[in-house]
């Protein structure tokens, strides 16, 4: 099944510094929900394993992350591909960085294909396990950038 | 004894099953048992590039690990044995594991045998399996056209078979004075078993002889075919089903899963188990129904049908299944005319290849959908007249002088009161005041509706002639010996295999009403290939109408036999010598008189045979293998009383009236468990149930989360009433009940939906009516009442 999704979020950060934060290997590794193992390959992706728990169904994936299309500090591409033995995960998003008076308003705009018992069983909560997933994985980013100033500084 | 055939006896099997004590096959545990687990595909449609089980095999636990190569050139592939004939059917090959192509969610790629059923299921998750994914096609209709994707090579355009019947033409529709056309869509429903399938097996290699524990209606049948698939002479295959919990047609299928359980125990030397996960049951035991049909009917203006004619796209999912092609062929097509006095009939059907779940009989098989599009195509029929439905079934409903009656497609109807049973409902329902009340509640804004059924069944499958002619392979006669012991009790073993159903208890009460002595005296065996001699199973109604017959004969047998020995004790001619109530006697004198002895006292001598007459064999048993001359016909009338909520679209049943006719009755109250469990499914396909895939072809509806199972509470207390119009082409004069209930109430639900739906100008909906749906069909509608 496909199940298209909005998402929401706002940073009291300036526009540059979410978007280095969003591109950093060692940041997504602390901040991506469940993420076991974060590695980066010749070709640019990410090797990944996510401990995913949706509803009934829990277990490990392995697969890639790709961040693709970037337009800095605009909007880029998100890919996720995973399986494990609930099933496949397929998830590719479009992330916009919007400048607010506040900060940054984060626009996430994906598409999510599951198969296997992800499609069967977890269904019904997919949308706001994902819903829930994104956003633990951008408070975790916000959370990130108290603790680790060093990339707020202008490289 | 005397009365008790006809009586409300107790199911003499329920103390055993209902208290932990049965043996089902997940129940049987053996020395050094290893446990198997398959691995599934994830995709409905995908070439298989590699599979690695190096990882599997190095888990401690692990004995085995078999891929779709390991088993090419050992196991034969899964047949079909239903093939109706002239029909171009493409019965593609069918391996147990998949080679090079997975077909739909489920397909087994692998199977893991280890010494410890975890490990057995940790050990799938090590097994990598690259696939490339190809485009699936889940809709049967969809399937055929030109630019869908190709289940099998073999089979272009998808069309597994296409089967015709019937002689109706172009012209009796075209200058009909009425003419009424639909497409109804009958969903995919998922059988769900209260036990999962199962499988162990063990096997002699000493003896070279295996034995299977299986969920199985049919053991004799799934022998005949493991021999095959196996490479095994079938005397050295030995099937137990002993207690099995429901089937409903899923347990008749010959399954890959279960071929490969024999055959790892054969290649391992140690038993091996393996035991269906409930959502493995969602995913890959076979589905029922699931037909897109086009109906028409040709009538008089004064309400008489002429002519009806249906084309079924049958989906069959991504293999045809054992007796999956003769559902939506043989089995609907054939009673599609119904209850009426058609002239003309015709059947046009497609079965169709799709990434989907196999489809195969679920309880009616065929005939509900027959009945389904017919009962609501009369509907339309007398909306399109403005005649009251009741009216118009009234007008065609063949006649009791009629029979037997031959219909537009070639069957023989062998008796029947139509309209005395609608008579009965109808009074039963208070038909003309629940229209009364319906007119003054409209006015006050609230919807009730009464829908009907009036339906015939054909079941008591079936003359073995007739079998043949219609591409099963297989006989559909039934075998029973009556063992009589020593002390004068007896055991019965039947071909038949009932799971469920209460035979146990019926059959008894056969034997005891034709022998004379207690139930409890009898014990009935079945569900082994070693101990009975043959039998084709239970499916098709056909348990009592045939299986019981065939013991019915079998205990005359042996009465025939004990009244030669009797009169040689009492010294007088066989013809001389009566046999009532347990006791032989002579002639002109009651029992009670001197001259006379007890069955007991006659099979002591029988086994004595210390003083037998001249050429009487010494024991006492009774054989027969009894084939029927012709089908049984069941019909009745069933009436449904529901309130559409304006507010919520839910739907409330207030009444269920169920008046059926299935001959002569051996034991009420397991009828109407029959009926009201019958009932219960239908409703359910009406209101709630229906398997959904995504469009590429994953399950959406894999567990009861998502699939709608009727519960208790759903339901009103069902009003059961019984006519008995005697069989009369067998001994018994008994018919089928076990699918009437499933094959009258879904059309009586809608039916009564639909009626209350009428000031909304609804003319039908999809199956299940959800909330949802009824409350959309309100919302577009206008109230004009």
């Amino acid at each position: 099944m496909v199940l298209n999704m909005q998402f929401r979020y706002s940073f009291n950060h300036p526009r540059s510094v979410v978007w280095r934060h969003l591109q950093d290997e060692q940041v997504l590794q602390r901040t991506l929900p469940g993420c076991k193992r974060l590695q980066s390959r010749a070709d640019g992706a990410f090797d990944a394993e996510l401990g995913l728990d949706v509803g009934p169904i829990k277990g490990m994936f392995s697969g890639e992350v790709r961040l693709l299309e970037q337009v800095e500090p605009e909007h880029y591409r998100l890919l996720l591909l995973g399986s494990g033995k609930p099933g496949e995960l397929h998830a590719d998003s479009l992330v916009s960085l919007i400048e607010t008076n506040a900060g940054t308003e984060i626009e996430c705009a994906a598409d999510i294909q599951v198969t296997g018992l992800l499609a069967s069983v977890g269904q019904r909560v997919m949308g706001s396990v994902a819903r829930m997933l994104l956003g633990r994985f951008f408070k975790n980013v916000d959370d990130d950038m108290k603790t680790n100033a060093s990339l707020e500084l202008p490289q | 004894m005397s009365g008790v055939f006809g009586s409300k006896v107790k199911r003499k099997e329920d103390p055993r099953l209902i208290t932990g004590q049965g043996t089902y096959t997940d129940d049987v545990k053996l020395p050094n048992l290893a446990h198997a687990a398959i691995l599934r595909s994830p995709y409905a449609h995908a070439v298989i590039k590699r599979v690695d089980v190096s990882k599997a095999l190095e888990h401690p636990s692990v004995l085995a690990v078999f891929t779709g190569k390991d088993i090419v050139q050992k196991i034969g592939p899964i047949p079909t044995a239903w093939l109706p004939p002239d029909s171009d059917i493409k019965t593609t090959a069918h391996y147990a594991l998949a080679i090079d192509k997975v077909r739909y969610v489920g397909d087994g790629v692998a199977m893991v045998v280890a010494d410890d059923l975890y490990a057995a299921k940790d050990a799938l998750e090590l097994i990598t399996v690259e696939y490339e994914v190809l485009p699936a096609v889940v809709n049967q209709e969809a399937a055929m056209g030109k630019m869908a994707p190709v289940v099998h090579e073999d089979a272009p355009n998808n069309v597994a078979f296409h089967w015709q019947a019937g002689d109706a033409t172009d012209e009796m529709f075209a200058n009909a004075p009425v003419h009424v056309s639909h497409r109804f869509v009958q969903q995919r429903l998922i059988p769900n078993a209260m036990e999962p399938r199962s499988s162990v097996a063990q096997y002699n290699a000493s003896t070279g002889s295996l034995t299977m524990w299986l969920t199985s209606q049919n053991p004799h049948i799934h022998r005949l075919l493991l021999s095959g698939i196996l490479g095994l002479p079938e005397h050295h295959i030995r099937i137990l089903a002993i207690d099995v919990g429901g089937g409903f047609g899923s347990k008749i299928a010959c399954y890959p899963d279960e071929a490969l359980v024999g055959f790892a125990a054969m290649e391992l030397g140690v038993p091996v188990k393996w035991t269906e996960e409930r959502r493995e049951n969602f995913l890959v035991t076979t589905h029922g129904r699931d037909m897109i049909l086009d109906v028409e009917v040709a009538g008089e203006a004064d309400g008489t049908l002429t002519a009806i004619r249906v084309h079924n796209i049958a989906n069959m999912g991504a293999y045809l299944s054992t007796a999956g092609p003769g559902v939506p062929t043989i089995l609907f097509g054939l009673i599609v005319p119904g209850a009426y006095r058609f002239a003309h009939a015709k059947v046009d059907v497609y079965g169709v290849f799709t990434n989907t779940t196999p489809t195969d009989a679920y309880r009616g098989a065929g005939r509900p959908e027959a009945t389904y599009v017919l009962e609501r195509i009369v509907d339309l029929f007398a909306l399109e007249l403005g005649m009251d439905p009741v009216e118009v079934r009234r007008k065609n409903l063949i006649g009791a002088d009629e029979f037997p009656y031959h219909t537009a497609l070639g069957l023989e109807y062998d008796s029947g009161n139509y309209q005395q049973s609608l008579d009965k409902a109808l009074g039963m329902v208070k038909y003309e005041e629940f229209r009364q009340e319906q007119e003054e509640l409209r006015s006050q804004g609230r919807y009730i509706g009464i829908g009907c059924t009036t339906y015939v069944e054909i079941c008591g499958l079936g003359p073995s002639q007739v079998a043949g002619a219609v591409g099963f392979q297989g006989g559909l006669w039934e075998s029973s010996t009556v063992r009589v012991h020593p002390t004068g009790k007896v055991t019965v073993f039947t071909g038949a295999s009932p799971h469920g159903q209460g035979e146990e208890t019926t059959f008894a009460q056969i034997v005891g009403d034709r022998l004379g002595i207690p139930i409890d005296d009898v014990e009935i065996v079945h569900g082994d290939t070693d101990r009975i001699a043959m039998g084709w199973g239970t499916y098709g109604s056909r348990t009592t109408p045939v299986g019981g017959n065939a013991l019915a004969i079998a205990v005359d047998r042996v009465i025939e036999k004990a009244r030669k020995i009797a009169a040689h004790m009492l010294e007088a001619s066989e013809a001389e010598v009566e046999f009532q109530n347990g006791i032989f006697y002579i002639s002109g004198h009651e029992s009670g008189t001197v001259r006379q002895v007890t069955f007991q006292e006659v099979v002591l001598q029988a086994y004595l045979a210390w003083n037998l007459p001249a050429g009487v064999e010494p024991g006492l048993e009774g054989h027969s293998f009894y084939d029927p001359v012709n089908f049984v016909y069941p019909f009745g009338s069933h009436f449904c009383m529901v309130e559409v909520d304006r507010e919520t679209g839910e739907i409330a049943i207030l009444r269920y009236v169920a008046v059926d006719d299935c001959g002569r009755v051996i034991n009420p109250m397991i009828a109407e468990g029959q009926v009201h469990g019958g009932i219960a499914q239908g409703i359910g396909q009406a209101l709630w149930e229906g398997a959904v895939y995504d469009d590429r072809g994953q399950l959406l509806t894999g567990t009861f989360m998502d699939y709608a199972m009727p519960k208790a509470h759903f339901f009103p207390e069902f009003e059961t009433a019984f006519t008995e119009t005697p069989a009369p082409q067998n001994l018994l004069g008994v018919k089928g009940i076990g699918e009437t209930g499933t094959i009258a109430s879904t059309p009586a639900v809608v039916n009564a939906v639909i009626d209350a739906l009428r000031p909304f100008g609804v003319r039908d909906l999809d199956m299940p009516l959800t909330p949802e749906k009824v409350w959309q069909a309100m919302q577009k509608g206008s109230v004009s009442a």
